[in-house]
């Protein structure tokens, strides 16, 4: 039994939140299909409203300071992460991507990812394919296959069809969480490239 | 230990008043900034090189010849030298005309540079960034120790039997801080030479630069050239400072507020919390200096930020009253307590001559 941990991360600014309440609906998921496959699963929430200043300061300084740099490392450090935004204008909302761009270059390469948003209306819905999927492709994520969209109307609907995709969508994350290797980054401060490979002359990143 | 300021050379408008000052004024303010370091007690002059507005400082070598002629003690300093984008050649004749000029009174940081078409003005290409500065150190560094020097690599005409003028004075070149904000090669290109390195110390929190001077002190001594408290460290750091540390804070605010690298961010308070900032009396500057060696170890070389985010000469001119009369004097007496003996101090051009000499007459 392997212990994951699984960060959920919500650029909702509402309070409450249908974008919290979707992004716990999928972490919630993607926990109970890892269990399932025998591992233990610790779901951390990351709301992103509560660093919103810091992120604005970030941008500009260059470093995330104080709380949001322990948010960073939660989600940096995470077996697989949830991220969940409200479409704004046809895209993700300017929160969750001042959050991806504060993050080290490679921080999130190779890592699980589970992609949701929330919208008025299902017109939206092809915003997680066509704005959040090509981000997460950038910071090569390996992001599962189904990505959860809410409108407004399926917190209220028959039959409960967002909790049927809800489902799927998080078996699919446990799938490419459990029989992973727990995540180690190297860190170059750590383990420099010895002077003979530098002189050698193949630029880090080459 | 040395004590200095460093200068970006910034021609910032005055926040406060709206003015902007001339180049022609800015590049007077930072000669008579730097007599007046001398003047007040301090050891280092470091000039930064840039080639872009709202900067002045493209020339360093002619900025601190001049000074060399109109100072006699100052230790005439770069922050930092580019070493991407000169041609190496030309940084080994410079720096070695300006150590004779000097008597000795000249040394160099090596850096990147902060704005990226800075390579491509040059004829080079920023993604080369590292590979330039690790190629381009290593020929300076032959054409300093080498009468004749025959050499070939990638990024400039290759050399047969040159021979770099004027040779180094006394035949030791000029001491050389690799400076580095957050490369961990830049800390072992140090380390592998046995050079100085200088972390910036002013943008990002403490924890960063420990991992880069903790990196570097212990691959200084993997390469054997002392033991990690011996690895030569270069500090900077930042203040603003009044007798009462409410009218520094309230005096500061606004420059702090529009400064050109940080402003419109975090609050003064959040920046200072984070970050090696200090505003305010004499004595939390010297509180908060002192720190610095419980974070990084007993180190070689403190210099300070005083002239940038449009900060009017006369008042730099006072912070270097209150630096040279109230600040620096205790922080020698206080930083000389406790540091072992085998710790050095920063290399001095008297210094590496006697190392030289001791180290010809073992071989």
């Amino acid at each position: 039994m392997t212990a994951r941990t699984l960060a959920v991360v919500s650029a909702g600014v509402g309070r409450p939140s249908s974008t919290r309440l979707l992004a716990d609906r999928l972490g919630d998921a993607a926990a109970r299909a890892l269990r399932e496959r025998g591992d233990e699963a610790e779901v951390v929430a990351v709301d992103l409203r509560d660093h919103a200043r810091a992120l604005a300061d970030a941008v500009v300084t260059g470093f995330p300071g104080g709380a949001l740099r322990s948010a960073v490392e939660t989600v940096t450090g995470a077996d697989g992460i949830v991220a969940v935004t409200p479409i704004y204008n046809g895209s993700y909302n300017g929160l969750f991507k001042m959050f991806f761009d504060v993050l080290d270059a490679g921080a999130l390469e190779g890592r699980p990812v589970l992609l949701g948003a929330t919208g008025g209306t299902a017109r939206h819905s092809l915003a997680l394919d066509f704005a959040l999927r090509p981000l997460l492709a950038y910071l090569r994520a390996s992001v599962v296959p189904t990505a959860v969209f809410a409108a407004t109307a399926d917190f209220g609907a028959a039959d409960d069809p967002l909790g049927a995709r809800a489902g799927r969508a998080g078996r699919e994350l446990a799938d490419l969480v459990a029989g992973r290797a727990p995540v180690v980054r190297p860190d170059p401060y750590d383990e420099p490239t010895p002077f003979a490979e530098l002189l050698a002359g193949d630029p880090p990143g080459s | 230990m040395q004590f200095g300021i460093f200068s970006v050379g910034d021609v910032t408008p005055d926040p406060t008043t709206g003015r902007t000052p001339t180049e022609a004024e800015r590049i007077q303010a930072m000669l008579t900034i730097a007599r007046k370091a001398e003047e007040v007690g301090l050891d280092v002059f470091a000039t930064g090189e840039h080639h872009n507005p709202p900067f002045v400082p493209s020339s360093p070598t002619t900025m601190l010849g001049y000074l060399a002629a109109r100072t006699d003690r100052l230790v005439l300093s770069t922050a930092t030298t580019l070493i991407t984008t000169n041609d190496p050649v030309k940084i080994a004749e410079d720096y070695a005309m300006l150590q004779h000029l000097s008597g000795g009174r000249a040394d160099l940081v090596l850096g990147r540079g902060n704005t990226g078409p800075v390579y491509p003005w040059f004829g080079k290409d920023i993604r080369d960034g590292i590979d330039l500065a690790i190629e381009n150190y290593h020929l300076l560094h032959r054409l300093w120790r080498e009468d004749v020097v025959d050499w070939q690599g990638k990024h400039r005409t290759p050399l047969q039997a040159f021979t770099s003028t004027p040779r180094p004075l006394d035949g030791v070149p000029p001491f050389v801080w690799h400076g580095s904000i957050r490369s961990p090669e830049i800390a072992e290109q140090a380390a592998y030479y046995g050079d100085g390195f200088f972390a910036n110390n002013i943008f990002w929190p403490k924890e960063h630069y420990q991992r880069l001077i903790g990196l570097y002190r212990r691959r200084y001594e993997h390469y054997g050239h002392g033991s990690a408290d011996q690895a030569i460290v270069g500090l900077g750091g930042q203040a603003f400072m009044r007798k009462n540390s409410q009218d520094a804070i309230r005096e500061f605010r606004p420059y702090f507020d529009n400064a050109p690298v940080y402003g419109h961010g975090p609050s003064l308070e959040d920046f200072m919390a984070e970050t090696p900032l200090i505003v305010g009396s004499p004595q939390q500057v010297i509180d908060r200096t002192l720190r610095f060696r419980e974070d990084f170890g007993d180190y070689q070389r403190q210099l300070f930020l005083m002239d940038h985010a449009g900060l009017p000469l006369k008042t730099v001119l006072e912070q270097l009253d209150l630096l040279g009369e109230e600040v620096v004097p205790v922080l020698r007496r206080e930083f000389a307590i406790g540091r072992p003996a085998h710790v050095p101090d920063a290399p001095t051009h008297a210094s590496l001559v006697e190392a030289a000499r001791t180290q010809a007459v073992e071989s």
